[in-house]
């Protein structure tokens, strides 16, 4: 291949200790790009029929055709593989620098199958895969683990590992990287201790080869530009970091708390980004070629490190009635620490809370006890004691309970930080999403809070199914360049096929981009069906389709999901039972499953 | 507040200084900014559209104002104006991309402006080297233009800051006239390399 992509990926059997690199076509690379893209492609082609905790069910780490270019946030990486949290097929991606050294070892992709008999970690480097023993490490936090293995195999590594909650098989387990940064939702991290893969470490050399320096050059320029001029990527996240959206958002009546019992949150402003700043912050951050620079490192409570971030702060706060900086951080520092993903394990203990209040669970942890919410996130990153109970995500814990409507999940993945009876649109995002209940699919936050590139009336659902598919798409493809979505909020679609084209050597525009988007997309949904994944579940919990909210601004609204969901799957040219039709996975080109 | 904004909003479009989404506007309060939103329509403002910020310090509210708060701010803290219009008039446009100053030959544009600056940066667009540049200027100027992109016209309340930026258009239109009917010397003075002001 030669520019832009590596044209392989390196395949490692821990079962077998076999390793070899296996090459990639131009076409599959065109057609699904990288990243997000050619790790759904990569995990699909094994069959949907294995099961999260298979030494089969491969875990895979993927780069983009301009990951480790001068592109500005062109660090990323993804991870796919089958969750065990939601069982659909699923992909997180990461900031941080691990992306880079990844792409510099000379591959697209590490795919990882197999189970080691004993606990290992992965070298990987220019000359290929070399599995260690890492006995030592495991049990250790991710702290102690990135740096023991940075001292080890040198500065310039960069480690990708998991803490107690993936060895412990904890089904909220992120897998973190270069300390801070996390492929935190799916519970990736669990799949990786299922292998007994304590870390891949990446170090490499192999330069990026660009087919035109002088045009990337000027698209980055202006890309430049635009990131300056706009108000978003110039003043609110680099100086506020994405907490910058809590008082923003609770004015709007759209930040749920106590379990979205309520859509705003009196302690708002003592967790908010303006607080944060204030009080908490040491210097700002950013991720590897990021000129945005969202990061905050922090100190509170004796402790120093990074975040924490608005979903985050909306988890451990607002979600379980908590409304003290210092013990938010805390709560993040330890999840980070542990290896669990925050806006899981927050939603999931507000939800033991609203059980404890209920009477469905006496022992549980009461809205606002920041204490207990520190021994709980222990306690689930070990399953032990009452965190056994919650390791497994809210929609078993409720379930068990005896009341699943207590679970704010979309097809186990519990919701982010933002109240959809508010935000009609985002609503059918979390609905329709391929991996549950996320925010970014389709993040219509920009057009519906942000007015980016226009506001839209966040209360109406009018336009909102085409508006839903236009972001699935173009998010899809950008998850699979490998870029930050917060570059969206700067740049429109056809800088993202300019940076392509220039590094590639190949006519993208912005449309073709669509179409990536939109295969990965529907491959995603096929995937899931043949996982028995139905568009039943594309759904909200009853709360938000039947308990008006009390009070502010969108008082009186409930999500309006059964007026835009038959619209939706009509306009994706599904059946009207949410599956794609023979045509639409023809004209795709996509492989077929049984099931 | 409101109506202030929708009025000299609409007017602004109406009056063809504004295009769809073109221009913003903002008026301050002591320590506090009110200004259009980013992206909004002037000539269509609604409650959610005017954005309360600070005039020295960000706030949330900062990811929602106008793309050139920054020129504002610098425009408050620089000089005494508790209102400013950010229009994109067409003929002052043009003019400014051959003028280093607009200089009026009709009497309303005499008697209210003598001269009109107009400022030339590299980026035009929310740059500090616009929010270093025209401060100065308007302190001791109603309106300047800046090249190939728009007027910022101040004043103690909207509505003057409004009328400076349609009589500099008005203006502008008689120039364009003047010289298309051979009136001699109707663009000479404000040519570029013999700024006045």
């Amino acid at each position: 291949m030669a520019y832009g992509w590596m044209g392989r990926y390196l395949e490692v059997d821990l079962s077998t200790g076999r390793v070899g690199y296996k090459e990639l076509s131009e076409e599959l690379l065109t057609h699904y790009l990288g990243g997000r893209g050619l790790g759904v492609r990569l995990v699909a082609e094994r069959g949907p029929g294995i099961q999260p905790f298979s030494p089969d069910n491969p875990l895979v780490f993927a780069v983009g055709p301009l990951t480790a270019t001068p592109a500005p946030t062109a660090g990323r990486f993804s991870l796919v593989s089958r969750s065990p949290l939601t069982g659909t097929i699923f992909d997180a991606n990461s900031g941080g620098r691990f992306g880079v050294q990844l792409k510099r070892c000379g591959v697209d992709a590490l795919v990882i199958t197999g189970k080691a008999p004993q606990p290992v970690y992965l070298s990987i480097t220019d000359r290929g895969a070399e599995i260690k023993e890492a006995n030592h490490l495991w049990g250790e936090g991710v702290k102690e683990t990135t740096d023991t293995i940075v001292e080890a195999e040198g500065e310039e590594a960069s480690v990708a590992c998991i803490g107690p909650a993936g060895e412990n098989a904890s089904l909220m387990a992120a897998v973190m990287n270069d300390t801070h940064r996390a492929c935190a939702r799916g519970g990736l991290g669990a799949v990786m201790g299922s292998k007994r893969l304590k870390a891949v470490v990446a170090r490499g050399t192999i330069p990026v080869r660009v087919a035109d320096r002088e045009r990337l050059d000027f698209v980055i320029r202006e890309s430049r530009r635009w990131i300056k001029a706009n108000p978003v990527t110039s003043r609110g996240l680099p100086f506020f970091g994405t907490a910058i959206l809590v008082n923003l958002i609770n004015e709007l009546g759209a930040f749920p708390a106590l379990n979205f019992q309520r859509s705003n949150f009196e302690g708002a402003e003592n967790i908010s980004g303006e607080n944060l700043t204030e009080n908490i912050l040491l210097r700002r951050k950013a991720c590897w070629g990021c000129p945005i620079g969202c990061a905050r490192v922090t100190e509170a409570g004796g402790m120093r490190g990074e975040g924490p971030e608005y979903e985050s702060i909306w988890a451990l706060g607002a979600q379980c009635g908590i409304d003290n900086l210092e013990t938010v951080a805390k709560a993040n520092y330890l999840c980070n620490q542990v290896g669990l993903d925050t806006i899981s394990t927050g939603s999931t203990v507000g939800c033991a809370m609203e059980a404890r209040q209920r009477g469905y669970w006496p022992e549980g942890p009461i809205f606002g006890d920041g204490e207990d919410l520190l021994r709980l996130i222990r306690e689930i990153a070990q399953v032990d004691g009452r965190g056994r109970e919650l390791a497994e995500g809210s929609r078993r814990f409720a379930q068990r309970r005896g009341a699943p409507e207590l679970a704010m999940e979309v097809k186990g993945l519990e919701l982010p930080a933002y109240d959809p009876r508010g935000l009609q649109g985002q609503g059918l995002g979390f609905a329709t999403s391929n991996r549950g209940g996320c925010h970014l699919r389709a993040y219509l936050v920009a057009p519906e809070i942000l007015g980016i590139p226009k506001m839209v009336d966040r209360f109406s659902t009018r336009d909102k199914p085409g508006l839903t598919i236009f972001y699935q798409n173009i998010n899809a493809a950008v998850d699979s360049l490998v870029f930050c979505r917060f570059l969206q909020f700067s740049l429109s679609d056809d800088y993202f096929a300019r940076m392509l084209s220039a590094v590639t050597g190949k006519a993208f525009r912005s449309q073709d981009l669509h179409l990536v988007g939109e295969r990965v997309w529907n491959l995603e949904r096929s995937f899931n069906l043949a996982c028995g994944i139905s568009g039943e579940e594309d759904t909200l919990p009853r709360r938000l389709l039947e308990e008006e909210v009390k009070e502010g601004p969108a008082r009186g609204r409930v999500v309006y999901l059964e007026k835009m969901l038959p619209l939706y799957y009509r306009a994706r040219g599904w059946s009207l039972e949410g599956v794609p039709t023979k045509e639409k996975v023809k004209d795709l080109n996509l492989p077929t499953f049984k099931g | 507040m409101l109506e202030q904004f929708r009025k000299f909003g609409r007017e602004l479009f109406l009056q063809g200084v504004n295009s769809s989404h073109s221009g913003n506007m903002s008026v301050r309060m002591g320590d506090r900014i009110f200004i259009t939103r980013r992206g909004s329509m002037l000539s269509d403002l609604t409650e959610r559209d005017i954005i309360e910020t600070g005039l020295h310090g960000d706030d949330s509210h900062i990811v929602l104002a106008s793309t050139e708060i920054k020129i504002h701010r610098a425009i408050y803290q620089g000089t005494s104006a508790l209102a400013i219009v950010h229009a994109h008039p067409p003929m002052a446009i043009a003019l400014s991309l051959i003028c280093d100053e607009i200089i009026p030959i009709d009497t309303e544009g005499i008697y209210y402006f003598k001269t009109v600056p107009v400022i030339a940066t590299e980026l035009t667009v929310g740059s500090d080297e616009v929010a270093e540049k025209l401060p100065p200027v308007l302190g001791n100027y109603r309106i300047a233009v800046l090249r190939g992109h728009g007027s910022f016209a101040v004043g103690q309340m909207l509505e003057e800051a409004f009328q400076w930026t349609s009589s500099l258009e008005a203006t502008c239109r008689v120039i364009y006239f003047a010289a298309q009917l051979g009136f001699p010397g109707a663009l000479a003075r404000g040519k570029q390399g013999e700024p006045s002001w």
